[in-house]
């Protein structure tokens, strides 16, 4: 065996292992540096009305933030989860839920919502500043915040399977219950 | 039923590829050329079967056929035809698919064109041409199937990725692909060298044309999808050090080392393992390109799908090649000494040997901007990028070298250099280069990497053109005629050195295009309202307002901007926004591009409110063009040297 036998040998162990290694990981899921701080506030018109609505008008409530598109495949994919995930709190009197309509035409979203149904607000971002804000570069994402203001989870791709019931039990209900999340 | 014939033709292409190992195989036990021979079959009967497949899915595609997975998934009735055919590589399945067929169609060439003239070497070949044919069509068949219907069938499908529909993407996979599979012939001659033990120059020979089809090839899909990148993404550049795009780069590196070094072992009978190992490693890192961009083990803007299953039969089939080949390379390389010796680290194959050595750093510097990431990654936990400030720092310092080097080989002799001979050669290209570096910096270019450039490719192209001047006075006396007839003469002779030459004239072009756009590129970000005017450089742009505009599959909007320099209109440009029917992509942007004195004024429009204002990147980068038109000789340098007259060299 000379010197380069070893090392080429070495070397090929080392990045075949470095690869089986990486399979499993998802390269795309970014910790979020947002989490853990305030919540940009926001106004914006109604996607369905076109009145003004506030971030702020919420203060001192659970919210949940979801980035949606009409042409966006995934966020058609998500609805039905979204709708009964707001069904689900509605009634609780400090849970709320926002849509931001993201890049979008206005007669396009409309649609979207008529057709696939609607049971809490959306709010268009006119000039594309709330997305900027919340550092969203795709749809779906979502965010959920707790009632002093401040990010405590976001989630980047649809909410189905086990994101829905990830949000619903380890997230929204602890937050309303006012209970500390668990480390995730 | 169409389909289920192409879907049968890929099954049986399979079988028939086992059977391609194993005839060979019981061949060389045997010692009876018939199983060889039946090997040869096997390739060939591949290749039309793996045609029946592609064309099965073509027809699929082009009737419109709903229930085919995959023509649901990257097609609808409206795309153009163009665009419907070559849906065939839009998406993953399809893509392996067309790879599968490449390698077909090249192992049945091969086998033969090489027939009569390298049986030894022709069962090793069709053994392991037809071994990465299976490999592909497992894959295909029990992993990723083009072949899937789905019921009930779709009213409509989906859409090609917006992106794609286009020409500039229409011939980037292809070509690529060409590059990449057309490496596997050299390796495939290289490991029944070393396999047959026939270690000589051979094999070098036999190959030669392939290697150089497939590394102009590789440049040609490289430089396309740089092309693309450029206008169709909208960002300005044409290069992110993307890990998909350094998968391409890393075998073109290590391959432009293999195309150098084997000319030494033609001359010399050196580098003889080392040759084996450059074209081993070349490869190695198409296959690992192939392993990247279908795992997704990498963040990537290329890697569509993250699928661990995909990723783990591809990673076991790379590491069985990579083990089989390194190995066997291990083994025999003590059969292979170089029984010369250097004797002159002033001469040409030390240059090469420098050439080779820069090259493979380079290498390992992309290598490890790529994989770093993912290193980091997986050992810590923590997410991390490598862009271009690492490649700017560390990749640049190494090109410089290698274009320096690049001047410096073709010019010294073989062996031993003497004084003499380099003062001749390079004096005055050394008083070229001082100059002209003094002259540029007179005129205005005062940055470091830009002046490091600027003097040495003054020094390489007076180094070219003083050799082919030499060249052509020595025809031009030696028979007597004009100097312009001397240098057809020399070119006649030396065919194969002045397409050399060519390419690197090409290189050069090529490097002052990647100085002047990066070094002298003006951008701004503006929004801007109907009305409003900005400058940029010595030109100012007027926003007029927006207006719908309509293609067969898609609707957008454009922006009209008037560009003047002083008071004199230039030109009308248009950037646009367009929304693809399928309704299921985001919105692409269609950048507006003013070729102006070999280089660009690019508009992008980012954004559009609802108000009529409007988010503008606005870029000048100079000389981009240079940077096609290198590619463009270095395509000609190259087809001269494929298509010279088999002759004696002088």
């Amino acid at each position: 065996m000379k010197g380069w036998h070893v090392a080429t040998i070495v070397a090929l162990i080392g990045i075949i292992g470095l690869f089986y290694a990486g399979l499993g990981r998802d390269p795309r899921s970014i910790p979020s540096v947002l989490v853990g701080t305030e919540a940009p506030s926001f106004t914006g018109p109604d996607v369905q009305t076109g009145e003004t609505l506030s971030l702020d008008a919420y203060k001192g409530k659970v919210i949940v933030l979801n980035f949606w598109a009409s042409w966006c495949q995934e966020c058609r994919l998500e609805h039905q989860n979204l709708l009964s995930l707001n069904g689900q709190f509605r009634n609780h009197p400090d849970f709320v839920m926002l849509g931001i309509d993201y890049q979008d035409q206005p007669g396009d979203a409309i649609d979207f919502l008529n057709t696939f149904g609607s049971t809490y607000p959306h709010v268009r971002d006119v000039k594309g500043t709330i997305a900027i804000d919340y550092g969203v570069y795709g749809v779906p994402e979502t965010f959920v915040i707790d009632k002093h203001g401040i990010i405590r989870f976001k989630y980047v791709g649809p909410v189905i399977g086990p994101v829905y019931s990830h949000i619903t039990d380890q997230i929204i209900r602890p937050l309303l219950e006012g209970k500390e999340l668990k480390q995730s | 039923m169409i389909i289920e014939l192409g879907y049968f033709a890929v099954i049986t292409a399979l079988m028939v590829s086992i059977a391609g190992i194993l005839a060979p195989v019981i061949g060389l036990k045997t010692g009876n050329h018939g199983w060889i021979r039946a090997g040869r079959q096997a390739v060939t009967v591949n290749f039309i079967l793996l045609s029946l497949g592609c064309g099965a899915l073509i027809y699929s595609f082009l009737s419109r056929d709903f229930s085919v997975k995959y023509v649901v998934m990257n097609s609808n009735s409206r795309l153009p035809v163009f665009y419907t055919i070559s849906a065939l590589w839009g998406g993953h399945e399809g893509s392996l698919l067309f790879w599968a067929w490449i390698l077909a169609a090249f192992a049945a060439l091969a086998a033969w064109i090489h027939w009569k003239t390298h049986p030894a070497a022709m069962p090793y070949l069709l053994i392991i041409e037809s071994s990465l044919t299976s490999g592909f069509l497992a894959l295909i068949i029990f992993l990723s199937s083009p072949f899937e219907r789905i019921f009930p069938a779709a009213a409509e499908g989906m859409d090609l990725n917006p992106l794609l529909q286009d020409p500039g993407m229409v011939f980037h996979p292809p070509f690529l692909y060409l590059g990449y599979v057309g490496f596997s012939i050299p390796f495939s001659f290289a490991m029944a060298a070393l396999l047959s033990g026939r270690l000589g120059e051979e094999w070098i020979r036999a190959t030669h044309r392939w290697t150089l089809f497939s590394w102009i090839m590789l440049t040609a899909g490289i430089l396309m999808g740089a092309y693309w990148a450029y206008y169709e993404l909208g960002w300005g550049g044409y290069w992110a050090w993307d890990p998909v795009e350094n998968a391409s780069f890393m075998p073109w590196l290590v391959g432009t080392a293999f195309l150098h070094s084997v000319m030494v072992q033609e001359k010399r009978k050196m580098f003889k393992v080392w040759n084996l190992f450059l074209i081993i490693v070349t490869f190695s890192l198409s296959l690992l390109g192939t392993f990247l961009v279908r795992s997704g083990i990498l963040s990537s803007v290329h890697a569509f799908a993250n699928d661990p299953g995909r990723g783990v039969y591809i990673l076991i089939f790379m590491s069985v090649v990579l083990i089989f080949s390194f190995g066997t390379l291990v083994i025999r390389s003590n059969r292979l000494k170089d029984r010369i010796e250097m004797e002159s680290m002033v001469s040409r194959e030390s240059a090469f040997l420098f050439n080779n050595m820069f090259f493979l750093i380079a290498t390992a510097t992309v290598f490890l901007g790529t994989l770093y990431p993912l290193l980091v990654d997986t050992l810590y936990g923590t997410k991390v990028t490598v862009g271009a400030p690492y490649y700017n720092k560390v990749f640049l310092p190494i090109v410089l070298v290698i274009l320096i080097l690049m001047g410096i080989a073709p010019m010294i002799a073989w062996r031993k250099s003497s004084r003499d001979n380099i003062r001749k050669n390079f004096l005055i290209p050394a008083v070229v280069a001082v100059a002209g570096t003094v002259i540029s910096a007179i005129l205005g270019i005062r940055q470091v990497y830009p002046l490091a450039a600027a003097a040495i490719v003054y020094f390489v192209a007076a180094t070219i053109i003083t050799d082919m001047y030499k060249n052509s006075s020595y025809w031009a006396s030696h028979s007597g005629t004009t100097l312009l007839k001397g240098f057809f003469k020399a070119w006649y002779h030396n065919q194969r050195r002045y397409g050399g030459l060519l390419t690197h004239v090409g290189v050069l072009v090529l490097i002052l295009g990647i100085i002047g756009s990066s070094s002298y590129k003006l951008e701004k970000t503006l929004i801007l309202k109907p009305g409003d005017e900005f400058t940029l450089g010595h030109y100012s742009y007027k926003f007029h307002g927006l207006q719908d505009v309509q293609g067969i599959n898609w609707m957008g909007v454009e922006a009209l901007f008037n560009v003047y320099k002083g008071n004199q209109f230039v030109a009308e440009m248009r950037p646009q926004k367009r929304f693809y029917s399928g309704g299921s992509q985001m919105p692409t942007t269609e950048a507006a591009i003013q070729p102006r004195h070999m280089g660009d004024l690019y508009l992008s429009m980012t954004d559009i409110t609802q108000e009529g204002w409007i988010t503008v990147m606005a870029f000048q980068n100079p000389l981009i063009h240079w940077i096609w038109y290198g590619g463009g000789i270095m395509g000609i340098g190259v087809i001269l040297i494929l298509f010279k007259r088999k002759r004696r060299e002088l």
